[in-house]
């Protein structure tokens, strides 16, 4: 592989751990971006060989940022469609016509037209079956397969920038007239977008709470309300203590997903995100969840707390206090900035292709995802 | 990220936008590298501060990753002692990559002895070419680099005379990582301006706290604050001036103090400072004690987004857990053993079972085994530690061993490759290294001024090298380092001793104490100022040098006058020898005369306090040579340089004594004479050659009996000598 393209890697990476790229959006966006020239510039000998660079890639930008899933989503969305593609090919190569495979269709657009109630246990074993012989014997022209990856990278750019035009066709319908919403992720853009959408668009008249979101993103959430109060929603600022005592009258909780697991729950971006949705079910209010596709992990959250960053002490005990001298029984703090919400919580995830409950999610994972690249780390069977 | 535009430009659109920020203006960032201290003895002796691992990550790292951060494209490391351990570390680190964000190089530049040498050093090599960041080599931050930027750069659009801003950040009173050097900054009310900046004497030290400001500085200010609750982290963007102004004041040693301090006072050079102060987390390794405190505010994620686990190292693998505590992969723990709050574990190590492990650093293939209780602790790589033993707040550094039921009790810093045998108990504040270190002689200099880790390590005197077998053991490899602070500060008060420099707990009661520098600044501070007048005097004159030649005896003599006073009143007051010698080095170069003049000064001075005592029957005259050589030879040591000079020196004590009039000028002669050379002050090639003058000459043959009589057995008995030399030497202090 050229120089050229490991310094980009490298330099994606350190910039990664520094933080210079942060939220999902963008991290997405970069990933394919480096992954195009990746393709491009790669020297492969067989589609394996190229699967197995592109794995090792995943893992050491996961390694990067642990919290940050959707480096790893789209590299294995990007190992989905290369399966995908290869399978394809052998498909046609065999001359066997099997019917299972017609279904398996790298597009996702095409699930929003098929009933979702697809036999899926048949899509994963045939995939499982496929594997293991048709990408040994690969002999397709290497630059066709690489312009056809290209083109699936690109497609997946598109539809990642235009994430939010999709979701907010679908959600502007679940918001209703004089209703009372509750938003605890104010850092969440595409909740602001559509909440905006749905005040010019249908005209509707509804207010929003927005939860303060201290400490972390106290100042996100009052640009947040200010935005809002200019597109002319009536926003009103709560603290989040008093979350429990107004859920009596909210309507409907929007919540903006960081990362949406195989099992239906979700990391979101704000601490204080989880208790909002434990009050909720409390009251029985609807909870919304507001995803794109790329935020969709195919991970199961084990470890709860590996997956839950944890930020700096700072924003929790401002001004390096009195308290901190250095004895024994220092004050300690922890900032949790994330929070994880179990599936029970959710009532519904709104991706852009339509919208899931979350039992459903690892249905629409395994659509995306093949099993064999969950852990990267992993090198098995081919 | 402006450093690799042409090769990320097509990657994302926000690029070229961060671009913008930074127009077309290469950032440049000057690392100082060395601190030109010795705080952090006896370890730097070995190895220099930058490289200490501060939560198993180099020091040099987290300034690094700042500047990545801060978007610097250029980055330079000016390296003073251990320069070829730096530059190796950073050829073979991540930073000299292609990817890497900036482009890094390292400057040897051995010969500086302070921060302002190294600027002089800087300026020489024409390096700068704009606006730069001058940042220490031991600063963790997670500061906003950009808004400080602006800052400057706002300033600078409405104040052309602006040339350095200072990042300060702001702290309580009694904050543990503190600036160790306390100061008071007043600033202008409406900009950030800063007005004076003055360095406070410690709270035990002897001397009143008080600030004068010219009245006339404060003219055209409307409101002003004098705030000392600032961490000082020395993080400046400056100018190209900057370094120039270094050039042209010779005198100037430091960044805050002499610079600072000169350039907001000067009449001339009229330009101006600004400080931005900020929020975030800012502070610089430099002592023990903020060392405790950065490592523990580190691990406690106070300077997030830099964290343990974002394993700054490539090769680091991190993983942080609740309650603070961050292990590395592979890391081996018994069943039974307990890993409390705020602790991070290197990889390879392995805890036995039964220890209990708190609020501590682990580096990398420790091997810590069974029923052993590490509480604050910092323990670096390769360390193996035996059952039942104790480390409370103490520092072992790499590859140490330590047998089983050992104590370490409070404050102890064990050095590199020390080993210690079982059952032995250390006790409070020791410091241990493995090879004999010289106590650094810059204490009697200054304990700044002198770079860090240019200690001879010596093997000529066995007396002192001897190992501290009664501390590490019978099998044990380790030697007892001395504080340097101990001599420093015997005068101003025994209790700084205890508080100053050690890891020990008893800092959170006398935190604000300090060192030697304390000591200096009383009456640094009327001399200061009349030194920069003096110099920009001479700056002036130098213009119409030609009318100023009849002007030169009169010169000389004002000088004579002037050394001799300044010496004189240095001992009246028992001011520390580095403000003495500096007084006269100001004195020197602004009047221009040559060392000889100030030797001569000295003598003439030091001799009339030895005459002072004896004629005041204070002291017998051997006593009173004794205190006064004692405790002011070693100003010579900056005044004469090469063997010439010394036996000018020697001639000047023979003709001076002789010209004081003692009772018995042979004794006295003799008495300073091998005194001097028993303190490496005069060595014998210098006594031979200035004998090989004087005998000859008839003029004081009274004085030169008992030399005589001294030479002649030195010459024969070269071996004898330099034992004797040790015992007088102890009988002296």
């Amino acid at each position: 592989m050229s120089g050229d393209i490991n310094v980009a890697v490298a330099s994606f990476i350190d910039r990664l751990k520094r933080r210079q790229v942060s939220g999902s959006y963008q991290v997405s966006l970069e990933t394919l971006q480096l992954l195009k020239r990746f393709v491009s510039a790669a020297r492969w000998s067989g589609i394996d060989d190229l699967i197995a660079q592109l794995r090792e890639l995943g893992l050491r930008l996961g390694k990067a940022q642990p919290t940050e899933f959707t480096c790893g989503n789209i590299i294995r969305r990007v190992l989905a469609l290369i399966r995908d593609e290869v399978e394809e090919e052998a498909a046609q190569h065999n001359q066997q016509l099997q019917v299972t495979t017609e279904p398996m269709i790298s597009s996702m657009f095409s699930l929003l037209q098929r009933p979702v109630a697809a036999p899926t246990t048949a899509t994963t074993t045939s995939s499982q079956y496929h594997q293991n012989s048709p990408s040994t014997s690969s002999e397709h022209p290497k630059a066709d397969m690489r312009q056809v990856i290209i083109q699936g990278i690109k497609d997946l750019i598109d539809e990642i920038s235009n994430i939010d035009d999709s979701i907010q066709q679908i959600a502007i319908d679940l918001i209703h007239d004089r209703e009372i919403l509750l938003t605890p992720t104010p850092d969440s853009k595409t909740v602001l977008k559509f909440l905006i959408k749905a005040r010019e668009r249908n005209n509707r008249n509804f207010s929003v709470l927005v939860t303060e979101g201290f400490p972390n993103n106290t100042q996100v959430a009052h640009q947040f309300a200010k935005k809002l109060s200019e597109h002319g929603v009536e926003t009103t600022v709560i603290p989040d203590t008093a979350v429990f005592a107004l859920m009596s009258r909210v309507g409907k909780v929007i919540i903006g997903a960081k990362t949406v697991f195989t099992n239906g729950g979700t990391i979101s971006s704000t601490a204080g995100v989880s208790s909002v949705c434990e009050c909720a079910r409390e009251f029985k209010t609807p909870v919304f969840a507001v995803a794109g596709l790329y935020k969709l992990s195919p991970l199961y959250p084990f470890d709860i707390e590996k997956f839950v960053e944890v930020g700096g002490s700072q924003r929790v005990l401002p001004n390096m206090e009195t308290h901190r001298m250095g004895n024994h029984n220092r004050l300690d703090t922890v900032n949790p900035i994330a929070d994880y919400v179990p599936p029970e919580n959710i009532d519904i995830y709104i991706t852009n292709i339509g919208g899931f409950a979350p039992s459903f999610i690892y249905r629409v994972v395994w659509d995306n995802y093949k099993q064999q690249d969950v852990n990267l780390g992993h090198t098995t069977k081919r | 990220m402006a450093g690799k535009k042409g090769k990320s430009s097509d990657k994302a659109g926000n690029n070229k936008l961060k671009n913008d920020v930074v127009p077309d203006e290469r950032l440049q960032a000057i690392v100082l590298t060395d601190s030109f201290e010795t705080r952090f003895m006896p370890l730097t002796a070995v190895k220099p501060r930058c490289l200490l691992p501060l939560a198993n990550v180099p020091l040099i790292e987290y300034t690094l990753e700042f500047l990545a951060k801060a978007g610097a494209s250029e980055v330079y490391l000016m390296c003073a002692s251990h320069a070829e351990q730096m530059s190796e570390y950073i050829e073979q680190s991540k930073w000299n990559q292609p990817w890497s964000p900036f482009r890094v190089s390292t400057i040897m530049s051995l010969e500086s002895r302070s921060v302002g040498d190294a600027m002089r050093d800087l300026d020489n090599r024409g390096i700068v070419t704009g606006d730069f960041i001058l940042v220490s080599g031991d600063l963790v931050t997670n500061m906003e680099f950009d808004k400080a930027l602006d800052f400057h750069r706002k300033r600078k659009a409405e104040d052309k005379d602006h040339i350095v801003t200072m990042c300060l950040s702001r702290a309580s009173q009694l904050f543990r990582s503190r600036c160790h050097e306390p100061a008071a900054f007043i600033l202008d009310k409406s900009n950030d301006k800063c007005l004076y900046y003055q360095d406070i004497p410690l709270e035990n030290s002897k001397l009143k706290n008080a600030i004068a400001i010219d009245p006339e500085l404060l003219e055209d200010v409307d409101e002003f604050k004098i705030r000392n609750d600032l961490v000082d982290c020395h993080v400046d963007i400056c100018s190209p001036h900057v370094p120039a102004i270094f050039q042209e004041n010779f005198d100037y040693q430091f960044l805050r103090r002499d610079f600072v301090k000169g350039v907001l006072t000067s009449d001339l050079l009229k330009k101006s400072i600004y400080a931005f102060i900020t929020d975030d987390y800012a502070a610089r390794v430099e002592s023990w004690q903020t060392y405790d405190a950065i490592s523990q505010d580190f691990i406690a994620r106070w300077c997030y987004p830099m964290v343990l686990n974002s394993n700054l190292l490539d090769d680091q693998t991190y993983s942080y857990e609740s309650e603070h505590i961050y292990k590395e992969k592979d890391v081996v723990l018994a069943q039974s053993c307990k890993i409390g709050k705020c602790t991070g574990i290197g990889s390879g190590s392995k805890i036995g079972e039964g220890t209990s492990i708190e609020n501590s650093v682990i580096g990398r293939n420790c091997h810590i085994k069974e029923n052993i209780v590490i509480k604050n602790s910092f323990i670096w790589d390769n360390v193996t530690i035996g059952s039942d033993s104790v480390v409370e707040h103490a520092l072992v550094a790499s590859n140490v061993s330590i047998g089983s039921g050992v104590v370490l009790m409070d404050g102890c810093v064990i050095g590199f490759n020390v080993s210690i045998d079982d059952n032995m108990t250390i006790p409070v504040g020791t410091r241990l290294s493995d090879t004999y270190v010289h106590k650094p002689v810059s204490q009697f200099l200054d304990s700044e001024p002198y770079s860090d880790d240019e200690v001879e390590e010596s093997e000529a005197n066995p007396d002192n090298a001897l190992p501290a077998l009664a501390l590490v053991g019978a099998n044990g490899v380790g030697y007892v380092y001395e504080s340097d602070d101990a001599h420093d500060d015997d005068e101003d008060s025994s209790v700084v001793f205890n508080g100053t420099n050690a890891l020990t707990h008893r800092f959170d009661d006398l935190y604000l104490s300090d060192n030697s520098i304390s000591s200096m600044s009383a009456k640094h501070k009327k001399k200061r100022r009349s030194s920069t007048n003096s110099t920009a005097a001479a700056n002036g004159r130098d213009d119409e040098y030609y009318e100023e030649d009849m002007d030169e005896d009169e010169d000389e003599e004002d000088f004579a006058a002037e050394a001799i006073a300044t010496v004189e009143r240095a001992m009246e007051n028992n001011h520390d020898i580095d403000t003495a010698l500096l007084e006269l080095n100001t004195l020197r170069m602004s009047i221009n005369v040559t060392y000889q003049e100030v030797r001569s000064a000295t003598v003439v001075a030091l001799l009339r306090r030895v005459y002072h005592f004896i004629a005041t029957q204070t002291l017998g005259a051997k006593d009173a040579l004794l205190k006064v050589f004692g405790q002011w030879g070693p100003l010579f040591k900056r005044q004469a340089f090469d063997q010439d000079e010394y036996v000018d020196l020697a001639n000047l004590i023979l003709e001076k004594t002789v010209a004081q009039r003692f009772e018995k000028p042979e004794f006295i002669v003799f008495t300073a004479l091998t005194f001097l050379y028993d303190q490496d002050i005069l060595d014998e090639d210098a006594v031979d050659a200035w004998w090989s003058q004087v005998s000859q000459d008839p003029k004081y043959d009274q004085a030169k009996v008992l030399i005589a009589k001294w030479i002649e057995w030195l010459r024969t008995a070269d071996e004898q000598s330099s034992s004797e030399e040790g015992s007088e030497e102890s009988d002296s202090e």
